[in-house]
């Protein structure tokens, strides 16, 4: 997601050019040709600009709505109802591969969480993640913490450091899945007892990175932006892109 | 020597001015054509577009639509000095690169990408206690100061894009 106002002026994104997993896009007020996945103009009077990165986040609806109840949701437009396919996950990965890295460790379309650091890129296997969640890393010298959320779906990426100090995180106590099934109420959608605890100061998390109890208690982690992709898609974006391995 | 037919008073002294009309007629058609198929062809779905094709692609589309009116216009001007001097088969050829041609300049003023996929004129928000989604479906999150939004996958995977204002702030909405 990006901000549209670049130099002072607000610009409007139209749809100009498919890529299968990335688009084109042009602003209606100069006709520049955009970049979806960068953010860069590559094409046009404005070409060489880039828009600002807008922090967003990947999550179950489910897992939102607790932490948004007075939220926002995009309404359906009904004409356009039919074109909405509630299994779009398994069915764009069925769809050809424009690009394709052989002699790189994953396939295709194995899903990664990407991030870069200060121009350092390192790719996250998504099936790697999410057994060992809470991951814990070093990327270009910033220590990061990926976490998989309660719903088992949703995921964040922090800064690792509390009062500027590294830190280590841990899960502490969760409810098996199974035993959600069958729950409606919008409380147990989540795992209440979900939380992690840091080892310098003992203090309980929740899932947006905030501390609920404890010495840092009303401390927030530090978001570091991160894109779930394809790893194809990713590695051709970012060429230098290292794989996290355990 | 038989005499020129009424109809074609200066056919002696066509050929070469007809070659000539013929040859501008036919760049001027490849001019309009290509503007719009070119471009069309390197940016399509499910292809790899490496950086040079793209630029040429991008170039050309960003002229075509000034560029196939004037080569259209072009065209019809030249195809009108022709359309005396020959036959049906060239009368034929004439109509169907007419036909081209303006296909191509009507085509350069429009964007298909939003046939294929709709964009969101005006985008309405329901609350999140009235919204009937699923709490497994996948949303996209943002949240600005108090402003909070969830935009669907399953629907932004179709529009690709929206322009919002979240807390006042101008956001492109991507997917």
């Amino acid at each position: 997601m990006w901000t549209r106002t670049v130099n002072g002026r607000v610009l409007h994104f139209y749809l100009a050019g498919i890529n299968n997993q990335n688009f084109l896009m042009r602003d209606r007020e100069t006709g520049t040709w955009w970049q979806q996945i960068t953010g860069k103009a590559i094409y046009g009077p404005l070409q060489g600009a880039a828009l600002e990165l807008v922090l967003s986040d990947e999550l179950t609806f489910g897992q939102w709505r607790t932490e948004s109840p007075d939220g926002q949701v995009l309404a359906a437009v009904t004409k356009y109802k039919k074109e909405y396919d509630p299994n779009w996950e398994p069915d764009v990965a069925k769809l050809p591969v424009v690009i394709s890295f052989p002699g790189t460790e994953l396939k295709s379309r194995d899903v990664v969480i990407g991030l870069t650091i200060n121009g350092t890129a390192r790719a996250y296997p998504w099936e790697t993640f999410a057994k060992q969640s809470p991951v814990v890393d070093r990327v270009n010298g910033t220590p990061l913490l990926l976490v998989l959320g309660p719903d088992s779906k949703s995921f964040r990426v922090f800064v690792a450091r509390i009062d500027g100090k590294d830190a280590e995180f841990f899960l502490q106590g969760e409810e098996p899945a199974e035993a959600q099934a069958g729950k409606t109420d919008v409380k147990s959608e989540t795992k209440k007892d979900w939380t992690l605890v840091d080892a310098t100061t003992a203090s309980q998390w929740n899932f947006r990175g905030c501390a609920i109890s404890g010495p840092a208690q009303g401390k927030c982690l530090d978001r570091v932006p991160a894109l779930k992709d394809y790893w194809f898609d990713w590695r051709n974006y970012h060429p230098e892109t290292t794989v996290y391995k355990h | 020597m038989s005499a020129a037919s009424p109809s074609t008073p200066l056919l002696r002294t066509q050929p070469q001015s007809s070659r000539w009309v013929w040859t501008v007629f036919s760049l001027c058609a490849v001019v309009a054509i290509g503007l719009f198929f070119i471009p069309a062809f390197i940016i399509r779905p499910f292809t790899h577009q490496s950086p040079r094709p793209l630029l040429l692609a991008m170039a050309l589309r960003q002229r075509a639509p000034l560029g196939t009116l004037i080569a259209a216009l072009a065209c019809f001007i030249l195809a009108y000095e022709l359309w005396r001097t020959v036959g049906r088969l060239r009368k034929s050829l004439l109509v169907l690169t007419l036909l081209l041609v303006t296909f191509s300049a009507v085509m350069a003023r429009l964007n298909y990408f939003e046939w294929m996929f709709h964009p969101i004129a005006g985008p309405q928000f329901v609350a999140q206690s009235a919204s009937k989604l699923d709490p497994k479906e996948m949303i996209l999150a943002v949240r600005m100061e108090n402003d909070s939004r969830a935009y669907p996958i399953s629907q932004m995977a179709y529009h690709h894009i929206l322009n919002d204002v979240v807390a006042g702030v101008p956001i492109a909405v991507t997917y």
